[in-house]
């Protein structure tokens, strides 16, 4: 009896430790997929398959590689939980910061992992007016249609964008333990490209 | 390894082959024993370790060692705070500095004394009216930590140095 307690322990013990180190393992390799366009091809309705593609897109532009730069204020954020950026740092006029503390200044042309700080030649805010933090995979998609509000771009180019800019593409290969925002940024660009050319539909919400 | 060669302070450094890993701070501190540039925080939020880039067209701008590879120094320009005095004479910003008693442990002061001194030479280019004098100081210096609490004093040696000379520093008649 005793000894059955003993084995009935030591399972659940290895049950527990087995589904811990499972799932910090999936959080720490595995990043969450992206499914393909052509994963849609069952729904019939094109609007409804714009608007179900731009929501598995909206995996990747509400993940906060992508908002801790389109924050709704002039602060970014960072880390996987997108707390407010340390140093206090503000977009500036140009979005690379102000004069006096351009965000050059810390991020070089590639990342330096000894001091945990990202980098890319490019690396600024988005424009004010291209805030995706706080919204819903609905709101971005409004904005992303609307050139006053996505860069004064046509959405054609925003397959470009979204598919190849490397700045874009560093939010695929973060480094450090930062968490890379889903699937591979060709098949994000491939489901921009399938979500233009169905008529770029926005989800209901 | 990278071959790296820069400026520090007019002199010309390298080549010499570095770890990718190895921080500007330590390249600075360790390889060369120029410890005026201090290692803070480790993350850039205190700017002690910051130095001054000189870029080619003329700008300047400061940058923290701490969380930059030497490596990505590689040809530039630079001063830290061993630059500032041409021998014994101490540079205006300096003065200010020690007559407001603007530092106490004097751990942040080269990160503040490069902070202003980039300060004067953008101001030297581009004047600002004395309206908007107390916001360009306080802008200019607020990424900077002192953890003996010198900012008001910091603040008053900059704007002291720009008052004194305020043909150079504002726009006129402003």
């Amino acid at each position: 009896m005793k000894s059955e307690l003993r084995f009935q322990l030591a399972v659940a013990v290895l049950a527990v430790a087995t589904s811990m180190f499972a799932g910090y393992a999936v959080s720490q390799t595995a990043p969450q997929s992206l499914a393909s366009p052509e994963s849609f091809a069952s729904i019939s309705d094109t609007d409804a398959r714009s608007a179900a593609m731009f929501a598995e897109l909206g995996k990747v532009l509400t993940h906060p590689r992508c908002t801790n730069c389109h924050p709704a204020t002039d602060r970014p954020r960072q880390g996987d939980e997108g707390r407010l950026h340390q140093p206090p740092v503000t977009r500036g006029a140009d979005g690379h910061g102000l004069a006096a503390m351009r965000c050059s200044s810390c991020h070089k042309h590639a990342n330096f992992e000894p001091g945990r700080m990202p980098g890319h030649p490019e690396w600024h805010l988005a424009p004010r007016e291209m805030a995706w933090e706080g919204k819903t995979v609905a709101e971005i998609c409004a904005q992303l249609k609307d050139p006053a509000r996505n860069g004064g771009r046509k959405l054609e180019e925003l397959i470009h964008h979204i598919g190849e800019d490397t700045l874009v593409g560093w939010a695929w290969a973060p480094g450090g333990n930062r968490s890379p925002v889903p699937g591979t940024q060709k098949q994000a660009g491939a489901l921009v490209e399938a979500w233009v050319k169905t008529g770029a539909a926005c989800p209901a919400q | 390894m990278t071959k790296l060669s820069l400026t520090i302070n007019g002199r010309a450094h390298g080549p010499v082959d570095v770890r990718d890993e190895l921080s500007m701070n330590d390249f600075l501190r360790e390889y060369l024993g120029m410890t005026g540039t201090k290692f803070g925080c480790g993350a850039a939020q205190c700017l002690s370790c910051a130095v001054i880039v000189d870029d080619p067209d003329g700008t300047s701008y400061t940058s923290p060692t701490c969380v930059a590879s030497a490596a990505s120094f590689d040809g530039k320009t630079i001063r830290t705070v061993e630059g500032h005095a041409k021998g014994d004479e101490l540079t205006a910003l300096q003065k200010a500095f020690i007559r407001h008693f603007a530092f106490q442990c004097g751990y942040c002061t080269a990160g503040f004394l490069n902070e202003g001194q980039v300060l004067l030479e953008r101001l030297a280019k581009a004047p600002v009216k004395r309206a908007a004098l107390e916001s360009t100081i306080a802008e200019a210096l607020d990424g900077h930590i002192c953890r003996c609490t010198g900012y008001i004093k910091y603040h008053e040696a900059v704007r002291d140095v720009i008052l004194a000379d305020s043909s150079r520093y504002l726009v006129a008649n402003q």
